[in-house]
C-alpha cells in the first residue's frame, strides 16, 4: 500500500526515516530520466520528495555553459574555477539541508558524483545527521542510448540555447569524453546502492533495505524509456451516464462513438509513428479498459477489422484491468448535486471544501481511487508498446496527474473531455502532452450537464478548469513541465 | 435470511443522524412530488418507506414508477424491475448503432459466465485478456543455500504469493523426491537406505551420484511441467556448488523461453539456523525415524557441515540471482529484470521471520446481517454490541502486553466493532467488502427473484462472478494484493474485516483453491488466530458466547469442502504423480 495512509503529523512516512538518493553515473547516462521519474512516483504517492539537479543549481547561479569559465569542465583546472565550483556545490548542497530540515523525506541528488571521494564526503555529511544515503549509479553501455539521450535532452538543455545543434553535440561529447577519464565507478560497498543499466535494462542491488528502499527498487525495476506514446479518452456515452452501479451499456452515439475513437486513434498513431520512421505495422498496440461495460464496450471495434470483416486484427491486444473502475460515488449513486445537498447537507459541505480527499458516504475518495490505482502505474511505467486507455474522467485524471507531476489536489479538476484524445509521450524531463479533438456528439460536456455522474465530475463542472495539454484541434506540443 | 420472510415483524432498524438527515431530505422531495397524486401516503413509523425514485438508478431516462414492493433501506439503490430492463435496452441500442458491435456481455455476471461458445466468443477470449502477458512467463527459480536456512519456507512463502496472483505456481522438492523413492525402493526391496549425514558427504561417491540424480530428475520434471503451462517451477534443492549452477544453466537455456534465475538464502544468525535445525528434527522426518531427538539433531548438524564442506556461494557474476540473508533482512538483486523477478524481489524484501499472529475478525452482527441482507453500511445489533463490547478482552488474553495494531474497513460496522479496542487504529478503504452493486440491500431470495439468470451464475461460478455494477471474488483479490504485501511487512495485526475480504486474505494464508474461496467458513463472532510457521499457518478459533445469525451459503448441492486442516507441517514425500 502507498504511502499516504500511514503519513503523521510531520508528514513523514513514519519508519521510513529520510532518505538521500545520490545519483551516480557520467552524463547523459539517463540519470535526469531516472531522478525524474522517481520524483514522480513518490510524489504521487503522498512522500515529500524533491530532485536537487547540481547543472541546474550551476546554471541559476553561474548561467549557461557559455558563461563558464573554459576549464569548468575539464580536467585540469584553475585555482579560480577550483574554487568556483566548491562554491556551487556548497550552495547545492544547503538546498538539499533545507529540504529535509523544512519537512522534506526524500532527496534525489542530480549528479555526477563519479568518484569515490566525491561520493564519500557527500555520504558521510548526510549519514551523520541520521539520514539514509543510497547510491543510485546510472550505467549504459549502449553508445545509441548515449547519443540518443545527447541529442533529445542536452543540446536543448538551457546550456546550448541559441547554438548550432551538431555544435552543441560536439561540445557535450567532448565534456563527455573528459569525465569519462576519471570516472570511478560505484565498487566500494560502504553505502547502499542501486546500479541500473541502460536505463533498466537490468538493475543490480546491494545492501538495500527498508521499505521505501525496496519500494523505489520495485519502481525502478519496472521504468524503461524507450519511445512510447500514451493515449487517454474516455469511454463512449452510456444509457445511463449518472450511475455507477447500473453500469450500463453504450448508448447509441456510445457506439458510433467508439467507431469514431477507433479510427481517430489509429489514423493519429500512424501520422505521429510515420514521422519519427517507425512502421506503425510493426509495433503493437495495447488497450486497457476497465471491466465497466462502458469502457470495454468503447475497445469494441478496435477487435475487428472493420464493420464488414469480424477476423481480429493484429497487433493488437485489449486488456481488461478491475482496478480501472471509476470512482465510486457510495450513497450519491444517482443522485444530482441538488438532491446531494438536500440529503446531505454536512457531508456535501465537506465535499465542496475538499473534492480531492472527502469520501462521500461509502464512497471512494479521489484520494482512495490513486491508491486504488497506484498497482496500475507499475504496470504503465513498464509497457514498452504504444498504450490506449479507454477510461473514465476519474481515472484518467489520476493518471495524468501521475504522469505530468500535478500536486494531488488538483487532480479533481483537470477536465477530461469526451471526445479528445490526450497523447502524452514521456521524456527525460517530463512529458509532452496534447489533446486532439475528435467528436462532437451526444454525451461531450456542452450537452448536458444533467447526464454527468456530478460526484466524478464535480470540480470539472464548477471550479477554475485546468488543462494539462494545448488546445483542441491543436498539434503544437506544449511541454506540460515547466 | 429467515428474517426475510416476515419483513412486517423486523424491528425497525437504528438510523444514523446521517440517514435521518437523508430521510429528511427525500421526504421533502416525495412530499412535493405528491402535491398531484395524494393517494400515495408515506408512513414512517414502521416502514423508513420505499426509496423514491430519486434514489433509483433509472433517472430522468424513466418516468417515475409506482413504488415497487419492496420495503428500503436508504442505502439500497436497485429498483429490480427496472435495472433488468436496462438490460435488454442494450440490445435495442446495439441494433441501432451503425457500428459492428461483438457480443455484448449478457447478464450482469460479466466474464465467463455466459453460456454460449459461439465462435466470435471464442476470438474474443484470445484478443481480450484479464491476465496481461507476462502471465505468459516461464521461470525457473532454483533454491540456493545450505540445509536449514529457510529454503523451503522460502518456496513455499513464494509460492503461495504467486499463487495468490493467478501465477502458475510448484514447488519442486528434491528433498521429498529422495525420500519417496528411498520408500518405494524400501516397499519393493524391504531394503531401508542409509539416509544418514553420511549420505550427503562428498566424499561418498555412490550417494552423491544418486544425489545429482535426484536433481536432475527433478529438474526434468519441473521443465516438463513448465512446458504444459506453468509459470513459475521452483526448484527446492541446495544447488550448493558452482558446477551444480552451471549445469542448470546449460539444460535450462537448451529450452526455448525458459529463464532461470537462482535464490540464495544466506543465514548467519545462530538463532535462526538453531530453530530450522529444532524445526527439522522435532517434526517427524522421516529420515530420523528411528533416531531420539538428541541423535537427530547432531546427525542433521553433521549434515550441514558436510555440505558447507562444498558450499560456494554466489559469485558467479553472469547469473541472474537474488541473495536474501536473514529472511529479509538484506536482499541482493543481480541482473533481475521483468516484471514477475521484479515482484518476487519486492514480496522477498518485505518478508521477515519474527514470530507474531494475525487475527480475523468480522464486524459484529449487523442489522442487515439479522435482516438478511448483503451490503449496506448499517450499524451493528444489539448482538452485534456486544461483541465489540467482549472483543478487547478477548484479544488481550491472548496477546498480553505485545504490540498490535488494529485495521478496519471504512464502513461503520466494522469501525464500531473495534471502537472500545485499546490498540492504534488504521482505516482501509480495501478492505471495504465486496461491492454487491445493483444488488446491495437485497436478500439472497430478492437477488434470485430479480436477476434469475445471474444467481444460477453466481452458484456456478462464484469466484469470477461479478455483481453488476459491483464486483467480483477475483477484482476483490486483486485489490487485496497491497494489503497482503503489508500484512507481510507487519507483526501482530487484527483486522476486522467483513466476510468475502477474510474469506480472499484467509485463502492466501492457507493456500486455498479459488474454486472453494468463496465458501470458506469466516462465522460472525469469531476470532481466526493464525501464526505463520515454516510451512504454513497455525491456526486456533475463539467463538465468543454471542448468538448470530449465520450468513454462509454453502455450495449448492456439491458437498462444502471439508474444512481446511490448519496445515502447517512439512510434506515429506513428493506427491503422486
Amino acid at each position: 500500500m502507498v504511502a499516504p495512509l500511514y503519513t503523521t503529523a510531520s508528514g513523514l512516512l513514519f519508519h521510513a526515516g529520510k532518505i538521500l538518493v545520490c545519483t551516480v553515473g557520467l552524463p547523459a547516462r539517463g540519470k535526469t530520466h531516472v531522478s525524474r521519474a522517481l520524483e514522480r512516483y513518490l510524489r504521487w504517492t503522498g512522500i515529500k520528495t524533491t530532485v536537487i539537479s547540481l547543472g541546474d543549481y550551476r546554471r541559476k547561479v553561474l548561467g549557461g555553459a557559455q558563461k563558464l569559465p573554459p576549464d569548468y569542465f575539464t580536467l585540469e583546472k584553475s585555482q579560480e574555477t577550483i574554487k568556483l565550483r566548491e562554491t556551487v556545490l556548497q550552495g547545492c548542497e544547503q538546498q538539499i539541508w533545507d529540504f529535509f530540515n523544512t519537512g522534506g523525506q526524500v532527496v534525489i541528488y542530480d549528479a555526477n558524483n563519479g568518484t569515490a571521494e566525491r561520493r564519500n564526503a557527500v555520504a558521510e555529511k548526510f549519514d551523520k545527521a541520521g539520514i539514509h544515503v543510497v547510491m543510485l549509479e546510472s550505467l549504459c553501455d549502449n553508445e545509441e542510448i548515449i547519443l540518443a539521450n545527447i541529442r533529445s535532452v542536452k543540446i536543448s538543455s538551457p546550456d546550448y540555447r541559441g547554438w548550432d545543434p551538431e555544435q552543441a553535440v560536439q561540445d557535450y561529447y567532448a565534456r563527455i569524453k573528459d569525465h569519462e577519464k576519471h570516472y570511478e565507478p560505484v565498487e566500494e560497498t560502504t553505502w547502499p546502492f542501486i546500479r541500473i543499466i541502460n536505463v533498466g535494462e537490468k538493475i543490480m542491488v546491494n545492501n538495500i533495505h527498508g521499505y521505501l528502499q525496496s519500494r523505489i527498487v520495485f519502481f525502478l525495476m519496472n521504468i524503461h524509456n524507450n519511445f512510447r506514446t500514451i493515449y487517454f479518452a474516455r469511454s463512449g456515452q452510456s444509457l445511463i451516464e449518472h450511475s455507477y452501479k447500473a453500469d450500463s451499456d453504450l448508448s447509441p452515439a456510445g457506439w458510433e462513438y467508439a467507431e469514431r475513437l477507433k479510427e481517430f486513434v489509429l489514423e493519429r498513431r500512424e501520422k505521429s509513428l510515420q514521422e519519427r520512421g517507425i512502421n506503425p505495422k510493426e509495433r503493437r498496440l495495447v488497450i486497457w479498459s476497465s471491466a465497466r461495460r462502458r469502457s470495454h464496450h468503447s475497445a469494441w471495434p478496435f477487435l475487428t477489422k472493420n464493420a464488414a470483416d469480424h477476423s481480429p486484427p493484429a497487433k493488437v491486444k485489449v486488456i481488461e484491468r478491475p482496478q480501472m473502475a471509476e470512482i465510486n460515488p457510495g450513497v450519491w449513486d444517482g443522485l444530482s448535486p441538488e438532491q446531494v445537498r438536500k440529503y446531505y447537507p454536512d457531508e456535501w459541505e465537506r465535499f465542496v471544501n475538499d473534492p480531492y480527499a472527502y469520501r462521500a458516504p461509502r464512497a471512494e475518495s479521489y484520494h482512495d481511487l490513486c491508491v486504488r490505482l497506484e498497482p496500475t502505474l507499475i504496470e504503465l511505467e513498464r509497457e514498452k508498446e504504444d498504450l490506449l486507455i479507454i477510461g473514465h474522467a476519474s481515472v484518467i485524471r489520476c493518471i495524468l496527474a501521475y504522469l505530468i507531476g500535478l500536486p494531488a489536489s488538483e487532480i479533481p479538476a483537470i477536465e477530461v473531455a469526451r471526445g479528445d484524445l490526450i497523447e502524452v509521450v514521456p521524456t527525460s524531463y517530463g512529458v509532452y502532452s496534447q489533446a486532439h479533438h475528435f467528436w462532437d456528439g451526444p454525451g461531450r460536456a456542452a450537452s448536458g450537464k444533467d447526464e454527468h455522474n456530478f460526484y466524478e465530475n464535480y470540480a470539472e463542472d464548477t471550479q477554475g478548469k485546468r488543462r494539462p495539454e494545448a488546445k483542441p484541434g491543436s498539434t503544437e506540443p506544449v511541454p506540460a513541465v515547466p | 435470511m429467515s428474517a426475510a420472510d416476515t419483513p412486517r415483524e423486523r424491528p425497525s432498524p437504528t438510523l444514523t443522524r446521517r440517514e435521518l438527515a437523508a430521510v429528511d431530505g427525500v421526504l421533502q422531495d416525495v412530499e412535493a412530488a405528491n402535491k398531484s397524486s395524494p393517494d400515495i401516503t408515506i408512513t414512517t413509523t414502521a416502514d423508513v418507506g420505499t426509496p423514491p425514485a430519486v434514489f433509483g438508478a433509472g433517472g430522468p431516462m424513466y418516468a417515475p414508477s409506482a413504488p415497487s414492493p419492496r420495503r428500503g433501506s436508504l442505502t439500497s439503490f436497485g429498483s429490480v424491475g427496472r435495472l433488468k430492463q436496462f438490460d435488454q435496452s442494450n440490445a435495442t441500442s446495439r441494433i441501432m448503432s451503425q457500428a459492428s458491435t461483438p457480443r455484448s456481455v449478457v447478464g450482469i455476471g460479466g466474464k465467463g459466465t455466459s453460456g454460449d461458445a459461439s465462435l466470435e466468443n471464442t476470438f474474443l477470449n484470445a484478443c481480450v485478456g484479464a491476465k496481461p502477458d507476462y502471465s505468459e512467463a516461464k521461470i525457473v527459480l532454483a533454491m540456493v543455500g545450505l540445509p536449514a536456512r529457510g529454503k523451503s519456507y522460502l518456496s513455499n512463502k513464494l509460492m503461495r504469493y504467486l499463487k495468490w496472483l493467478e501465477y502458475d505456481v510448484k514447488v519442486f522438492n528434491v528433498g521429498q523426491l529422495r525420500r519417496s523413492r528411498a520408500r518405494q525402493k524400501a516397499q519393493q526391496s524391504g531394503k531401508r537406505e542409509d539416509h544418514r549425514a553420511s549420505y550427503f558427504s562428498h566424499v561418498n561417491a555412490e550417494a552423491t551420484r544418486i544425489r545429482d540424480q535426484l536433481a536432475n530428475d527433478s529438474l526434468e520434471m519441473l521443465i516438463q511441467w513448465l512446458r504444459e503451462g506453468g509459470n513459475v517451477g521452483i526448484h527446492d534443492a541446495t544447488n550448493s556448488t558452482t558446477a551444480r549452477r552451471r549445469q542448470i544453466v546449460e539444460r535450462v537455456s537448451r529450452e526455448k523461453g525458459i529463464v532461470v534465475i537462482f535464490l540464495e538464502s544466506v543465514c548467519d544468525d545462530p538463532a535462526i539456523i538453531a530453530a530450522n535445525v529444532a524445526l527439522k528434527v522435532s517434526s517427524g522426518d522421516p529420515d530420523y525415524k528411528d533416531m531420539s531427538r538428541e541423535e537427530a539433531r547432531a546427525d542433521f548438524e553433521r549434515r550441514i557441515r558436510e555440505y558447507e564442506a562444498v558450499y560456494e556461494t554466489i559469485t558467479e557474476p553472469h547469473l541472474s540471482y537474488l541473495r536474501i540473508k536473514n529472511v529479509g533482512t538484506q536482499v541482493t538483486l543481480c541482473h533481475i529484470h521483468g516484471y514477475l523477478q521484479s515482484r518476487i524481489a519486492f514480496y522477498l524484501m518485505n518478508l521477515h521471520l519474527k514470530p507474531r499472529s494475525i487475527f480475523f475478525s468480522r464486524h459484529g452482527e449487523s442489522q442487515f446481517n439479522v435482516e438478511g441482507l448483503i451490503g449496506g453500511d448499517s450499524l451493528l445489533s444489539e448482538r452485534g454490541m456486544r461483541y465489540a463490547k467482549a472483543l478487547p478482552a478477548l484479544i488481550t488474553d491472548n496477546i498480553g502486553d505485545a504490540p498490535l495494531t488494529v485495521w478496519t474497513s471504512t464502513l461503520q460496522r466494522t469501525i464500531q466493532t473495534a471502537q472500545d479496542l485499546p490498540y492504534p487504529k488504521l482505516t482501509w478503504k480495501s478492505l471495504d467488502e465486496l461491492d454487491a452493486g445493483v444488488c446491495d440491500g437485497m436478500t439472497y431470495e430478492e437477488i434470485e427473484q430479480a436477476y434469475p439468470d445471474d444467481f444460477a451464475n453466481r452458484d456456478e461460478d462464484k469466484f469470477n462472478y461479478r455483481y453488476r455494477g459491483g464486483e467480483s471474488y477475483r477484482d476483490v483479490v486483486v485489490r487485496l494484493e497491497p494489503v497482503i504485501m503489508e500484512l507481510e511487512r507487519q507483526e501482530n495485526i487484527l483486522i476486522i474485516g467483513h466476510q468475502a475480504i477474510l474469506r480472499c486474505l484467509y485463502a492466501y494464508f492457507h493456500d486455498l483453491p479459488q474454486a472453494d474461496l468463496p465458501y470458506i467458513k469466516i462465522p460472525l463472532h469469531t476470532v481466526i488466530k493464525l501464526t505463520p510457521k515454516a510451512y504454513g499457518c497455525d491456526e486456533e478459533r475463539y467463538t465468543l458466547p454471542i448468538g448470530a445469525v449465520d450468513t454462509h451459503r454453502p455450495k449448492p448441492k456439491v458437498p462444502p469442502p471439508s474444512a481446511p486442516a490448519a496445515h502447517s507441517g512439512r510434506e515429506y514425500y513428493a506427491p503422486q504423480a
